[in-house]
């Protein structure tokens, strides 16, 4: 049962009472064996030092490369693609600096868009269609869309394009000035880093 | 062929003339005073302000400028009163239509007094007179019956009557002050009730139908006639009515 190879969803990769289940292993509903739940291979990890259980961990870790996949607590990089009176919704484009291979959609709720008070949010004084933003995400939200937030400084919009079509600067936390035209336009900015 | 570009008129010049999109009417690198206000129809382009809709262009001292024109299409905009007709509703608001781009939000909350508990109901086909709160391009108009301190003020649900549609440019014509000529001259023979929607909707109400279909002739014949012209046309339809 040691080494490692390829396994299918389904195969027998270990018995519970010598390993534990990780990542992409589950517990057969008999109680007594472990089964892949992926393809990939299959590896053996060692056990922490200091836990009681000294069985060693059996994972199965996928054997293509496959793109990011935005969990709860990661920070994405979204588009903003609509704009309405209590949501905005975008495209997750990058989750924590590698760029998705799919598309997935995330809502910004009015009462996630920032931290005080949430029920005087203007969304479109927040978000324009076509903002790049840096958001939080909250949970796997429903069957359409993950639910994220720029309840923090440092999330929000991070690139803005202006109604004169260039590239807008921050001004403070709450506006970005065009450099062709001078104007100002409201945005919920993210603090630069 | 050399074609010449068109070179940029003298300052003020094309206040109150005829303009088309395309159109520069002001350099600020020649005005003494930079700080302009912009109205509807126009845009910066760095130093230059073009035209982006056909119109008059208008000035009102010291220094707004717009382009006045009518459509029959009618572009949302904040704080305008309009006359929306009922659609559908939902939960949390009523969808109305304002001869916009989009289909208006009225918040089922917005009206005097207005709890969960007395939700007003209207069928499809109600028309009210509302005002607008949001307009911007990406989100539905949202409008409220009440004005912005909280009170009614004239703002609900119109009933009987009679509503026809007109341009948005007459419209603003017989809201405009002093008193429009032909309402003025119609108001001094006939008594009704009658309420304009910026968007280009005019609501009529009187005792008679044969009053209502004379309203409704004159205000629809007055948009291209002058002042006196007007009056002419209102005596002679008085006169066919005695």
């Amino acid at each position: 049962m040691g080494g490692e190879g390829v396994v299918t969803p389904g195969e027998v990769v270990g018995e519970s009472n010598q390993l534990i289940a990780g990542r992409g292993v589950y517990l057969a509903p008999n109680g007594r064996t472990l089964r892949a739940s992926l393809t990939g291979l299959r590896k053996i990890l060692p056990p922490p030092p200091d836990s009681s259980d000294q069985r060693s961990t059996v994972e199965v870790v996928g054997h293509k490369a496959h793109g990011a996949v935005p969990q709860p607590g990661s920070v994405v990089i979204a588009r903003v693609t609509k704009v309405m009176a209590r949501m905005a919704s975008a495209d997750i484009m990058c989750v924590e600096s590698k760029a998705v291979r799919e598309k997935f959609t995330g809502i910004i709720r009015q009462q996630d868009v920032r931290a005080t008070e949430i029920d005087k949010v203007d969304m479109y004084l927040s978000f324009r269609p076509g903002d790049i933003v840096r958001a939080l995400v909250l949970s796997l939200g429903d069957a359409r869309a993950y639910y994220l937030s720029t309840a923090k400084n440092e999330l929000g919009v991070v690139s803005a394009q202006s109604i004169a079509g260039a590239t807008m600067v921050p001004i403070s936390w709450t506006e970005m000035q065009c450099p062709l035209t001078g104007q100002v336009e409201r945005r919920k900015v993210a603090k630069a880093d | 062929m050399k074609v010449e570009q068109p070179s940029d008129p003298p300052l003020n010049s094309c206040v109150d003339q005829l303009v088309v999109p395309g159109d520069t009417v002001l350099d600020l690198s020649t005005m003494s005073n930079q700080t302009i206000k912009l109205g509807e129809g126009l845009r910066q382009d760095s130093d230059k302000i073009s035209v982006m809709k056909a119109g008059k262009l208008r000035l009102s001292k010291p220094n707004k400028y717009w382009v006045e024109s009518s459509h029959k299409r009618y572009v949302p905009c904040v704080e305008d009163t309009i006359l929306g007709i009922v659609v559908d509703s939902k939960p949390d608001n009523f969808l109305v239509d304002i001869k916009g781009p989009t289909l208006a939000f009225l918040p089922v909350l917005a009206f005097e007094g207005g709890t969960r508990r007395n939700i007003p109901k209207f069928e499809v086909g109600t028309l009210l007179y509302v005002r607008v709160v949001k307009a911007n391009n990406s989100m539905n108009p949202e409008l409220s019956c009440t004005d912005a301190s909280g009170k009614a003020a004239e703002f609900g649900p119109l009933k009987d009557g009679y509503m026809f549609e007109t341009s948005t440019g007459l419209a603003r014509m017989l809201l405009s002050s002093p008193t429009c000529p032909v309402l003025e001259a119609l108001g001094k023979k006939l008594s009704f009730e009658i309420a304009i929607g910026l968007n280009g909707r005019v609501w009529v109400n009187a005792s008679s139908p044969a009053t209502t279909v004379i309203l409704s002739n004159a205000i629809m014949k007055s948009e291209f006639l002058s002042g006196t012209q007007q009056r002419i046309m209102v005596e002679k339809l008085m006169q066919k009515l005695q």
